[in-house]
């Protein structure tokens, strides 16, 4: 399965968010997609929003590190894939491919909050388990690193460190599957090396 | 032979069983590559560790969807609610929070403790002038305690104004003369009383300014687990569509939100609430300029796209309303706390001239 190919492709992302995902045509990919009588609302919406919402949270989640924007995120992934003709049985991956993408164009674009990070960066340590290992100011490094990132590196890293297989991920950006590990394994270490230097200058 | 590549490695640590045998067998037998593997766990453990979110509270499925199903139930408005999307989440951030506290300061140094009491009705509005920066800046209302959707507008379309009348209770405004491009009989659109309880928790609060990397002032005595329930509605549309499906023009009308107290010093809340953190100065300012006759209901205007006046319509200030790009304006006001708009793809004037001579 080539997701790209086959299904209308994922939304492109832009300074906005996410856009429309181009319509596909009418005989084009829409296999099992209805239509309401809600617009050019898809029907089955409803039924891969509940099944999807916490795993496309859970993407965009890596990517911001904040649950709130996340869902932000998610909202606007949802909403592209509601008109978009995106077979049923290829959403959950359109959809964590579409949060992806749009959630690194958020820190990419720096719409998100700055001086929110910045204060957080100088705060020290979180107090939670998680956040004992990995100082705010660590996360405000790692994602300025991941911005930085070759656009499909910083994707296959996110989409395989929420959980899809390196089948799922090859597919999803069209990667041969030999390739996804040395895709993943290149972005691990640029990031470590991120890290590592920024903690070494303290 | 030669050593798997890095990458080999890498997918070893997640899915052995999609590395070849051979492979398999090489690094297990192989000093260099077994070193390497090492250090490509290491790498892999820190990264999961620095891309864990740095807060995780439960996500509310029910009040997602309901954002999304509010978002693709006037598909023609996609578009625009896309662009100004970040406004939408006005209703779960702190300063919706603020605004519930905001407005309910008058008498409310009286609020019973076992008793809803209602301390606050819409009799005016004013807006209250957001930048996108602004909210940007602004917090999750979930951080701050719980909001809970006790009664749901359930929007639905009646056959016609009478039906619209009866279910609603509220005369449906009726419109002589529409603006030039907009004709046709409307679509008729009733929903019901909405209800809404903002319980603060002390412990979220705090949870979350950690989170953010601030401290917490502390709340005043009572605070915690207290409620302000706000009602809102029913109200009553009606839509003309333009010929390409779009609402070209939307007249309703609503009884206004009204709140209630479950005993909540009010003075103290709107001070503690104005104080944290994550309020901008102009926005707190604002606020605390108007909020203590508990009367005037703040209306969120996003300043880089939305323009605001206000006018007198039928004896009450309206507040005028046209997007910078001059595609959508709206006319919106209060009286005898019934609130009623007009809105469209229309510019202010025409708004302005629907308003000025609706019946």
């Amino acid at each position: 399965m080539v997701l790209h190919r086959r299904a209308a492709p994922p939304p492109v992302s832009t300074a906005r968010g996410v856009d429309a995902a181009p319509e596909a045509g009418p005989d084009e990919g829409n296999q099992g997609v209805t239509r309401t009588d809600r617009g050019d609302v898809r029907g089955d919406l409803e039924a891969v929003f509940r099944r999807d919402y916490h795993r496309v949270v859970g993407v965009a989640a890596r990517v911001l590190g904040s649950q709130a924007e996340a869902e932000d995120v998610a909202q606007e992934v949802f909403l592209s894939f509601s008109r978009s003709s995106v077979p049923g049985d290829e959403a959950r991956a359109w959809l964590s491919v579409a949060a992806a993408h749009t959630a690194l164009n958020v820190i990419r674009s720096g719409r998100r909050r700055a001086s929110r990070e910045t204060a957080a960066a100088e705060s020290g340590v979180l107090g939670d388990v998680a956040d004992a290992v990995v100082t705010l100011e660590e996360r405000t490094r790692v994602r300025a690193a991941l911005a930085l990132l070759p656009e499909k590196q910083a994707a296959a890293l996110v989409l395989r460190h929420s959980g899809l297989s390196y089948a799922e991920v090859a597919s999803a950006l069209d990667l041969s599957p030999g390739s996804v590990g040395t895709t993943v394994r290149r972005a691990e270490q640029t990031l470590r090396k991120e890290l590592t230097r920024h903690a070494s200058s303290h | 032979m030669r050593h798997p590549t890095e990458g080999t490695l890498r997918r070893l640590l997640d899915e052995p069983a999609g590395v070849a045998d051979v492979d398999r067998r090489h690094v297990a037998d192989c000093a260099e590559c077994l070193g390497t593997l090492v250090a490509v766990r290491a790498d892999a453990a820190l990264v999961e560790t620095a891309l864990a979110p740095s807060s995780q509270t439960g996500i509310d499925l029910g009040l997602a969807w309901q954002r999304m199903s509010a978002a693709t139930t006037a598909p023609t408005l996609q578009p625009r609610l896309r662009r100004t999307g970040r406004a939408r989440d006005l209703l779960r951030r702190p300063a919706a929070a603020v605004l519930a506290v905001a407005m309910v300061l008058g008498g409310a140094s009286t609020a019973a403790a076992n008793d809803w009491l209602q301390i606050f009705r819409t009799e005016s509005l004013a807006a209250v002038r957001f930048t996108t920066a602004d909210l940007l800046a602004l917090p999750d209302l979930s951080s701050y305690g719980e909001i809970v959707f006790t009664e749901q507008a359930d929007v639905h379309e009646v056959s016609d104004a009478a039906t619209a009348a009866a279910e609603s209770g509220l005369d449906v405004p009726i419109v002589d003369d529409l603006p030039r491009g907009v004709v046709g009989d409307p679509v008729y659109q009733v929903g019901r009383q909405v209800t809404a309880t903002f319980t603060f928790s002390t412990e979220r609060a705090t949870q979350a300014a950690a989170a953010a990397g601030e401290s917490l002032p502390p709340p005043p005595p009572g605070l915690d687990g207290s409620s302000v329930r706000l009602v809102a509605g029913p109200g009553v549309a009606q839509v003309w569509s333009s010929s390409s499906g779009a609402p070209a023009l939307i007249v309703g009308r609503a009884v206004a939100p009204t709140a209630f107290s479950s005993g909540i010093p009010f003075e103290t809340a709107r001070d503690y609430f104005l104080s944290l953190p994550g309020l901008p100065d102009g926005v707190a300012s604002q606020l605390r300029s108007f909020a203590a006759d508990g009367t005037t209901l703040p209306l969120p205007v996003p300043v880089d796209e939305v323009m605001s006046r206000t006018e007198m319509v039928k004896g009450s200030p309206a507040t005028v309303l046209e997007t910078r790009d001059r595609t959508l304006a709206a006319v919106v006001w209060v009286d005898d706390g019934v609130l009623t708009f007009v809105a469209g793809s229309i510019d202010d004037d025409e708004a302005l001239e629907v308003a000025w001579e609706l019946r």
